[in-house]
């Protein structure tokens, strides 16, 4: 016999529009709130995604890299750096490794005719390519032949290429290193990361390093040019992100007995570093999300407010449709929907601000920043939400309101 | 005799805090289908409490009263709601019209806390307008109208849905003498064709005007229970 639940909303819908100052200041207190929760969750997720993408690029999850830890002073004089006798220990001790690269880094000038440059050259294991994902774009790697040979040959990065060899093809070419000669049997891969925050040019990419770097046999390195058996870091890699973890234990406990329980050495899994990043950022999702939060429940506190106040002004409006015949639920509902509307309308709004808002950081810091459909969905949920609390107390007030009172209200 | 209004020792006790105000001691007030009455009383004497109760806007403290045969003491408050959608037109003395809404609107409100389809309720409204002779004036909104004009229009909402009585309470108390004739009139008519009307007034010439009239002084009817 009651009105319906549809008619309450055109009811609601028709308040709404004839007090529209009013209705569109409160919708403002909303639309902020909205905003910032979209805005700072599509932020933090965009910076989680950043930080993972960069460990996808540097060869994925399944890495664990050995540094030396340049912290640590040992007091018994632990050598912070590998042999070769014992890389082939360490080797043996874990067979369930995938790929496995030791690593000399060092500081060399190259030159070719009178061109030189000046950068770090790596002594490596023809393993360095599965394990950092990058191969060459020209000529080969290094090889296992490589290695046993110690072969003259260098495999240079696309700046190194470009700095010495212009527009020549560094191909077959014959550079100096530490007075020795070598051939270019390879050019790597340019590598650069996309939607990278960088501002400027190429240079300034967050992994535009690499293309600054050279690569020769590990055995060259040691047999021909430094003549020295130091062996600095250790890259390995496992068939799964788990796997990787489980061998980051295995290798605490082989270093750690190689080196008289001394933490000379940094074992990191990427994995790992992932997830402490994630957890970091979470931390601050949370804090801004909370923020973003209050700042929508001062909103709905105004909304609470604006309504009550609407309510008073309009008790004899409440009286009237009592006296023909309106139930308490069509009052209910009636004042119930203008709030949701208000709260709705601003989610949406706010939402919109806020993906534009979005749009322009993402511009400005080239960065892929996008809110997820999750999101939207939650922020509009959110906004809603407060709607329908907020929205409640004035409604109910409304609703039980005396319609004798109510009549004689001026 | 059927009567449409019948109440029977109906008391009503206001509680103002500790004090207790008795504005309705006792009253008996039989009421036949198709009658016009007026109840007189001076300020305070407890004829808008009456009202309100015959209106079902509220509830005696004590007491039964019958509408059109039904119980209404009984009735929880969500069911009052429906009897005064259904069985009840209000007219008041300061119009109580909405303010926002159209003429036409204004009297479609009671239609649409009954349920009606939108198309029906535009009908009916359209019908009823025509007959209080406004239906020019459809979609003007109540500030634009003179008193005399705004009260035909409460006449119209409290008629649109057929109700079992017209309750109106000082209909012509806020109207100059002419355009208080011309309510006057409209009620003589609805009471020609068969509605009941119980009518709210101080003012004797209009309360000659209907069938009888019971005088409320005190809380209490002076007059008897003449029916």
């Amino acid at each position: 016999m009651a009105i319906s639940l549809k008619e309450s909303i055109v009811v609601g819908f028709s308040d709404f529009w004839s007090r529209k100052i009013r209705s569109i200041v409160t919708i403002i207190g909303i639309v902020l709130g909205t905003m910032s929760v979209i805005v700072v969750l599509s932020l933090m997720n965009g910076v989680n995604q950043k930080t993972i993408q960069w460990m996808l690029e540097r060869g994925g999850l399944n890495k664990i890299s050995i540094y030396q830890n340049w912290e640590y002073q040992s007091k018994t004089g632990q050598r912070k750096y590998f042999t070769y006798r014992e890389l082939k220990l360490i080797h043996s001790l874990i067979p369930e490794v995938k790929y496995f690269n030791p690593t000399i880094r060092r500081g060399f000038r190259i030159s070719y005719g009178k061109k030189e440059y000046w950068t770090s050259v790596r002594g490596v294991y023809p393993d360095f390519s599965p394990i950092e994902e990058w191969g060459v774009q020209k000529g080969r790697f290094v090889s296992n032949f490589d290695i046993n040979q110690s072969s003259d040959i260098i495999v240079i990065g696309t700046k190194v290429a470009e700095e010495l060899f212009g527009n020549l093809d560094p191909l077959g070419k014959m550079v100096t290193v530490h007075n020795r000669r070598l051939q270019v049997a390879g050019v790597m891969e340019h590598r650069f990361m996309k939607n990278s925050v960088s501002i400027g040019n190429d240079n300034n990419n967050a992994l535009s390093y690499l293309n600054r770097r050279a690569f020769i046999p590990l055995s060259t390195m040691i047999n021909k040019i430094t003549n020295q058996d130091k062996i600095n870091g250790l890259a390995l890699k496992t068939s799964t992100p788990e796997e990787a973890i489980l061998l980051k234990d295995k290798l605490e406990g082989i270093l750690s007995n190689l080196r008289r329980r001394e933490p000379v050495f940094i074992i990191e899994s990427a994995q790992e570093e992932a997830e402490k990043a994630k957890k970091n950022t979470k931390i601050f999702q949370i804090i801004f999300f909370i923020i973003s939060l209050i700042s929508l429940l001062v909103g709905g506190i105004v909304i609470i407010n604006i309504m009550l106040a609407t309510i008073q002004e309009r008790t004899r409006e409440i009286g009237i449709r009592l006296a023909v015949g309106a139930r308490r639920r069509d009052i209910f509902i009636q004042f119930l929907v203008q709030t949701v509307i208000i709260t709705l309308l601003g989610g949406i709004i706010g939402v919109t601000i806020g993906v534009s808002i979005l749009g322009f950081i993402s511009n400005f810091l080239k960065m892929e920043l996008i809110a997820s459909f999750g999101t939207i969905i939650l922020s509009v949920a959110v906004s809603a939400g407060i709607g329908l609390i907020f929205g409640i107390i004035p409604a109910i007030h409304a609703s039980n309101l005396n319609p004798v009172e109510a009549l004689r209200h001026e | 005799m059927s009567y449409i209004i019948e109440v029977k020792n109906i008391k009503k006790v206001y509680n103002m805090g500790k004090v207790k105000v008795e504005a309705l001691k006792t009253i008996d007030v039989k009421i036949e289908k198709g009658e016009f009455v007026a109840i007189m009383g001076p300020s305070g004497s407890g004829k808008s409490t009456l009202m309100h109760i015959l209106g079902c806007l509220d509830s005696p403290t004590k007491g039964e009263y019958f509408l059109d045969g039904l119980e209404i003491s009984k009735l929880k408050k969500r069911k009052l709601a429906t009897i005064r959608n259904i069985k009840i037109g209000f007219i008041f003395q300061t119009f109580n019209l909405l303010p926002h809404l159209s003429i036409h609107k204004n009297v479609e409100l009671p239609l649409m806390y009954s349920g009606m389809n939108r198309t029906q309720r535009k009908k009916q409204a359209t019908k009823i307008l025509t007959s209080v002779g406004l239906i020019d004036r459809k979609k003007h909104k109540p500030s634009e109208l003179s008193g005399g004009q705004r009260q035909r229009v409460a006449i119209a909402r409290a008629i649109v849905n057929n109700p079992s009585i017209i309750l109106a309470d000082e209909p012509t108390g806020n109207l100059d003498t002419s355009s208080g004739n011309d309510i006057l009139s409209i009620f003589a008519e609805l009471h020609k064709a068969g509605n009941t009307i119980v009518m709210v007034t101080h003012d004797p010439a209009v309360a000659k005007r209907a069938d009888r009239t019971i005088h409320i002084i005190d809380g209490e009817i002076s007059n008897g229970n003449i029916s």
